[in-house]
C-alpha cells in the first residue's frame, strides 16, 4: 500500500486578501512521512505563505481565497480545523513574538500551554515540557519571564513550545534566524534527531550552506511557483535558481576562483574541489 | 577620533538579570563599519540600547559623536543616532511607508523639502522606492526590517546602530545591505551592525567587537577577529566560510573575506 504523503498540494493557489495576485501557486508537491525538504527562495517567492498554507492559516486565519488542494496526512486542510491538525503539525513563526500565548509568565508555562491545551495527564506534560527545554538548551532559563529573554533565547521558546507537541510534521519559518551560531548549530543537531526518529520536517531556511549540508531534498521557489525540486547538489547548480536564492557560501568561494561547473554545494565537496 | 567611548558601564534589568557588572565596559569605536557579535544574551542589544539613551547605565559614562548621552533625552539622541530595531514591529507604526521613513526628521522639525529629499534618498538606498505608499504591515518582514534601516538613515546621523539587519533577507538584500553597509562606514560615518551572520561580518565590515557574558572579548580589525579559535567557541560564533575553508587548505593564517580567500588562492603551489 502506497504510503499517505504527509503535505500533498494539487494545483493549489492562494490569494490573501485585498490583493490583486496570488502569493502561491499552481503549485503542485508532495511531502512524504520522514523526508527533510528544505525550501529556499528570494524575498516574496512564498515560503511563509506556503506554510501557512499547509498548516491551514492561510486562509483559516488569514482569510483570501484558497483553490486546488491542500491536504496533510490525507486530510484537505480546509476542512480539518487548526486545533486539531496541531496535535500532529506544528509551525514555527518567523518572528517568535508571534508565537507567544501570551497568557503565560515563566518560560516553563509557556512551554506547557500547547499540551496543557490538548488536555493531557500533567505527569505527561511536564515529561514534555522537561524534554523541549532540554533538547532547545533552556533549562537555566525556565522562571524567566518570556518577554525578559533575548530574540534569540525567544526564538528557542518558541521551538520548545513546538516540540512539546511532539508533532509528526514539523513547518520552520526561518529557524534559526535569530541564534548565534552555536545556537544553529545545537538546533540543527536536535533536528537531525527528529529526522531520523522520523518526523518530516518542512525548513524554510536562507543560510543555503545549512540546506544544502542537511536536507536531502531542496525547493527552490519563485513567484509562488517551485523553479527547481531534487538534490541540493543539482538544485544549487541551476542557474535560474543561483539568480534568485543565490548559492551556497562555499559554492560561491568556488565559483570565485574559477571552479565547476558543477559548484560544490558543502563544506566537504568544496575542500575537495579545491584541493585538486 | 573615536565616536563611541564607553567607560566603566555596568547595567543590570534586575538583580536577577545582571548584564554588565563591574568593573563594567569599557569600549571606544572608531568611525567605521563595526560588527557586534557574541552568543545570544550576551548583552548585544542591551549595549546598543545604552548608546542612545533607551537604557541608562547603573554606574559609568556614555559619549557618542562628542555628546555625553547622559545630559540628553532619547529624543535629543535622535539626530546624532539612527537606530534600526531587532524586531521591525517594536518601531512601526505610521500608516505608509513614506510616513514611517519620514517621521524621525520631521518631528525633528526640519523643513519640508528636506525631508522630502531625505526620504527619497533612504528609500531608494533601501529598496523602498516603488513602495513609499503601502502599509509598512502589508510587507512581510524583511521588508518591514528596510522600513527600519530606512527610517535610521532619513534624519542622516552621523552614527547609524542596526539590529540584525541580515534578518529574513535573502541573498539579494544581502548584497543591498552590504553594499549600504560599506558606503556609510566609507562616508566617515560610525555604523554598528549586531548580527549573527558571521560571513557577512567577514565581508563587510572593517572593525569587530566580539561580546561574550556581558565581557568585551575582542575589538578591533575584522580580519585578525577570528584568528583564536578558543575566543570565537566560546563566545558561540563560527569562522567565515572563506576562512573555515582556507584553513582546510592548510592556510595559516587564513584569510578572511573572499577578497583576501580569492588573493591567497591563486598564489598557492597547484
Amino acid at each position: 500500500m502506497a504510503l499517505t504523503p504527509s503535505v500533498t498540494l494539487a494545483g493549489a493557489r492562494y490569494r490573501y486578501p485585498d490583493t490583486e495576485r496570488d502569493a502561491l501557486g499552481p503549485i503542485d508537491l508532495t511531502v512524504l512521512p520522514g523526508e527533510w525538504v528544505g525550501v529556499v527562495g528570494p524575498t516574496n517567492a512564498g515560503k511563509s505563505t506556503l506554510c501557512y498554507a499547509i498548516i491551514g492559516l492561510a486562509p483559516q486565519f488569514f482569510g483570501g481565497r484558497l483553490r486546488g488542494e491542500v491536504s496533510v496526512f490525507g486530510s484537505p486542510t480546509a476542512s480539518q480545523p487548526v486545533n486539531e491538525r496541531s496535535r500532529r503539525a506544528g509551525l514555527l513563526f518567523q518572528n517568535p513574538f508571534t508565537q507567544l500565548s501570551g497568557a503565560r509568565e515563566r518560560v516553563d508555562e509557556e512551554v506547557a500551554f500547547g499540551p496543557e491545551a490538548h488536555g493531557l495527564p500533567q505527569a505527561e506534560v511536564e515529561e514534555r515540557v522537561a524534554e523541549a527545554l532540554r533538547l532547545t538548551g533552556l533549562q537555566d532559563l525556565r522562571a524567566r519571564h518570556p518577554l525578559d529573554l533575548s530574540g534569540g533565547q525567544l526564538q528557542r521558546l518558541a521551538l520548545a513550545a513546538l516540540l512539546a507537541m511532539r508533532p509528526e510534521l514539523l513547518l520552520l519559518d526561518e529557524p534559526t534566524s535569530q541564534l548565534d551560531p552555536a545556537g544553529s548549530r545545537a538546533l540543527f543537531d536536535v533536528l537531525r534527531g527528529l529526522h531520523a526518529a522520523g518526523t518530516t520536517i518542512v525548513m524554510v531556511e536562507h543560510r543555503l550552506e545549512a540546506v544544502a549540508a542537511l536536507c536531502p531534498r531542496v525547493i527552490a521557489l519563485g513567484e509562488g511557483r517551485v523553479l527547481a525540486d531534487g538534490a541540493p547538489a543539482e538544485v544549487f547548480n541551476r542557474p535560474e535558481v543561483q539568480a534568485s536564492a543565490g548559492m551556497p557560501a562555499f559554492a560561491r568561494l568556488a565559483a570565485l576562483v574559477g571552479k565547476g561547473p558543477p559548484l560544490p554545494v558543502t563544506f566537504e565537496a568544496a575542500v575537495e574541489a579545491l584541493r585538486g | 577620533m573615536a565616536e563611541i567611548v564607553l567607560r566603566s558601564v555596568c547595567f543590570d534589568y534586575s538583580s536577577a538579570v545582571p548584564v554588565f557588572r563591574e568593573p563594567g565596559i569599557t569600549l571606544s569605536l572608531p568611525q567605521a563599519a563595526i560588527a557586534l557579535v557574541g552568543e545570544n544574551g550576551a548583552g548585544k542589544t542591551t549595549l546598543t540600547k545604552l548608546l542612545n539613551g533607551l537604557l541608562r547605565p547603573r554606574a559609568g559614562s556614555v559619549v557618542v559623536a562628542g555628546t555625553p548621552v547622559a545630559e540628553r533625552s532619547v529624543a535629543q539622541m535622535a539626530p546624532v543616532i539612527g537606530y534600526a530595531f531587532q524586531n521591525p514591529d517594536d518601531q512601526l507604526f505610521e500608516r505608509t511607508v513614506r510616513d514611517e521613513v519620514a517621521f524621525g526628521p520631521r518631528v525633528m522639525g526640519r523643513p519640508k523639502e528636506t525631508v522630502q529629499a531625505a526620504v527619497d534618498r533612504a528609500l531608494d538606498l533601501c529598496g523602498l522606492a516603488g513602495q513609499a505608499s503601502t502599509h509598512p504591515h502589508d510587507l512581510v518582514l524583511a521588508e518591514r526590517k528596510w522600513v527600519t534601516i530606512a527610517s535610521a538613515l532619513a534624519a542622516d546621523p552621523p552614527v547609524v546602530i542596526l539590529d540584525e539587519p541580515t534578518l529574513g533577507q535573502d541573498w539579494a538584500g544581502r548584497e543591498r545591505l552590504h553594499a549600504l553597509v560599506r558606503a556609510l562606514g566609507g562616508q566617515g560615518r560610525l555604523v554598528l551592525v549586531v548580527t549573527h551572520d558571521i560571513d557577512f561580518v567577514a565581508q563587510a565590515c572593517d572593525w569587530t567587537v566580539v561580546l561574550s557574558r556581558g565581557l568585551v572579548r575582542y575589538s578591533g580589525k575584522t580580519a585578525l577577529a577570528f584568528a583564536d579559535e578558543g575566543r570565537i567557541e566560546e563566545a558561540g560564533l563560527e569562522l567565515p566560510a572563506a576562512t573555515r575553508l582556507a584553513r582546510a587548505l592548510g592556510a595559516d593564517p587564513a584569510p578572511v573575506g573572499d577578497e583576501a580567500f580569492t588573493a591567497w588562492y591563486r598564489v598557492q603551489p597547484a
